[in-house]
């Protein structure tokens, strides 16, 4: 029988991605008692990191398995969190039933934007799904029957289970911690299920899948409608964060924001969104103690972490090692890295061309 | 009469103004083995592409198995039984060896088990495994497609094409870019394929297209010009000209 996989790592190579894991969560879970003033840090800093990341891994899940940048994931987390708005504001439902109806709100917006968008891929697929944005923005604005235009839907009170009350930050802190991890532990699911490498067949070479009979659209709707339910996930923790829901959810600058996470993070890695997230939202928390320039010093870092990281935070153990694996072979030039996390944000941008 | 695997009547193909291919006919009966040669842009790819449904026609109809597919995708012909190669690789370049056989064994069957972690369809990959030895990339699966030599790459395209099990195999020049020893063993293992499997085969090389082939079409600036066995196309002087410069002799 011939060999099949590449032997199993061993060393350090095999611990230390579960070492980092356990410790970020470590961390994750001990932060509450870390911080001076967890009044501040847990809802600004903690509950906000999530969500960005949740919504911010949902676009890398769709570049990185499925070869497409999408620019309507925050638009998609917007219809879930204007579905729970409408509910609990307008109709006075409880909690549940509204994120229940927020999820599924938020996940047709998804598949809906898809059938529009699948047929195209690249830069199409981008301005499509970023019109797609715009229009609902300008909706949600106008609306005013709807959405109550501009001042939004108000308030979107948290719940209280009984066993759990939300509107405890701390227990609201772990309630968000829990949902993050569950999304990332499905995004990583669906990653290496045979639904996952048969999508990174499509975003290689979509005619190759054809060739060999499959439905490469519905694989592409497929994909971008479970992007979706998990950007929708992210939307409701949004809503209960903000206690409202606003045009400026959905606006460009939103969208812009989850577009730095998750280059900041690494568009080639699920997990380092949340490295990103938390990096924008210590600059919009911490940066106006600094400078007036709040956007300014943003995207100067942005700029940093793209000259000298390009496949972002995630990428840096990555390029370490080729580092080393350098000075070990100092006359061989030839990186052997695996180049997956760089390429496929290369991929989604420079392969321009309609399939 | 035999069983028809494939039938092409009076095909054309231009794009713009450019006519690629002119009133193409010819049939392929099942378990049949047909070589098409001809120079550069003579449009033996052109032909390939609007069998398998990429490129859609501009006139005719193809059949498949008795089965009118002219307005069909390429996915459909691929689920009636057709599986090509491609001349410049598609593969899937991020992917190992061993993997892109997995993908392409899916391509038939919509069985479920989607949701399955990938590893644990252990059934579907002793399959993968059967088909890299039969290729003879044995050893090669771990392999990124990018480590793999362009000969690999080739062997590997052969291999997903066969995890389709299809009824009509097309290979698009198969042998470009092999050593003389990569030949010498593709051309066995085209022989040794089942006897059911009908082979549309395009070529440039002489020695691989006449000896896997016992029928020969010639085309010639989009047009077919001659059909025939191997030892009538050797023989033959047109082809001669417009082919091989006069050098046909040592080809057999």
């Amino acid at each position: 029988m011939s060999e099949l996989f590449a032997p199993k790592r061993t060393g350090v190579a095999r611990w230390l991605p579960w070492a980092l894991g356990g410790a970020v969560i470590l961390v994750a879970v001990l932060f509450p008692f870390l911080v001076d003033r967890p009044r501040f840090w847990l809802p600004n800093i903690g509950v906000r990191t999530i969500w960005l990341g949740i919504i911010a891994m949902s676009l890398v899940f769709l570049n990185r398995y499925v070869g497409l940048l999408s620019l309507a994931q925050v638009t998609v987390a917007g219809v879930s969190a204007y579905g729970v708005g409408v509910m609990m504001v307008t109709f006075e439902q409880p909690f549940v039933l509204a994120a229940l109806v927020g999820l599924v709100a938020g996940t047709l917006a998804g598949f809906l934007i898809a059938l529009i968008a699948a047929r195209t891929k690249a830069i199409y697929f981008l301005m499509i799904t970023l019109a797609i944005g715009q229009v609902f923005y300008s909706w949600a604005s106008q609306a005013i029957e709807v959405t109550n235009a501009r001042r939004g839907l108000a308030p979107v009170l948290k719940p209280d289970f009984g066993f759990l009350n939300l509107n405890d930050i701390t227990s609201f802190y772990y309630f968000v911690l829990v949902i993050g991890i569950l999304c990332y532990v499905l995004c990583r699911y669906a990653a290496s299920s045979t639904f996952g490498l048969t999508l990174q067949g499509v975003r290689d070479s979509p005619d190759r899948m054809r060739a060999l009979g499959y439905n490469v659209n519905a694989y592409r709707i497929a994909a971008t409608t479970f992007a979706a339910f998990i950007a929708s996930v992210g939307g409701i923790v949004l809503v209960l964060d903000r206690a409202q829901v606003d045009p400026d959810v959905v606006s460009l600058g939103s969208t812009l924001d989850v577009l730095v996470v998750a280059v900041i993070g690494g568009v080639g890695s699920l997990g380092g969104v949340f490295a990103g997230a938390l990096v924008l939202t210590l600059l919009s928390n911490f940066a106006q103690n600094l400078t007036d320039r709040y956007m300014t010093l943003t995207g100067l870092v942005f700029i940093i972490v793209l000259l000298f990281a390009p496949a972002g935070l995630a990428g840096i153990g990555k390029q370490v090692k080729g580092l080393i694996a350098r000075r070990r072979t100092p006359r061989h030039d030839a990186p052997q890295q695996d180049p997956s996390a760089d390429q496929s944000a290369e991929h989604a941008i420079t392969e321009g061309k309609q399939q | 009469m035999p069983e028809l695997a494939l039938r092409v009547d009076d095909v054309s193909k231009h794009f713009g103004g450019l006519k690629a291919m002119r009133h193409v006919s010819l049939t392929l009966e099942a378990g049949e083995r047909i070589s098409v040669i001809g120079t550069n842009g003579a449009g033996k790819s052109t032909l390939f592409n609007c069998i398998a449904g990429t490129f859609p026609v501009s006139s005719g109809t193809i059949e498949l198995f008795g089965e009118n597919v002219t307005r069909t995708s390429a996915a459909q012909r691929a689920r009636r039984g057709l599986a090509r190669t491609f001349q410049t690789s598609r593969l899937f370049e991020q992917l190992t060896a061993a993997e892109n056989v997995f993908i392409a064994l899916g391509g038939n069957e919509f069985r479920g088990g989607l949701l399955r972690h990938f590893r644990r369809d252990t059934a579907r990959w002793d399959r993968v495994a059967r088909l890299l030895d039969r290729v003879g990339l044995d050893g090669r699966g771990p392999q990124p497609v990018a480590d793999l030599s362009h000969g690999e790459q080739r062997q590997l395209e052969l291999a997903m094409a066969l995890a389709l099990e299809p009824k009509l195999l097309m290979l698009d020049e198969p042998a470009a870019g092999f050593s003389p020893a990569e030949r010498a063993s593709l051309v066995t293992l085209l022989r040794e394929l089942p006897q059911e499997i009908s082979l549309l085969l395009i070529e440039h090389d002489m020695d691989i297209a006449l000896a896997v082939a016992s029928r020969v079409i010639v085309m010639h600036d989009g047009e077919k010009i001659l059909e025939g066995t191997p030892d009538e196309i050797r023989a033959s002087e047109r082809v001669r000209e417009i082919y091989l410069g006069g050098s046909i002799d040592h080809a057999a």
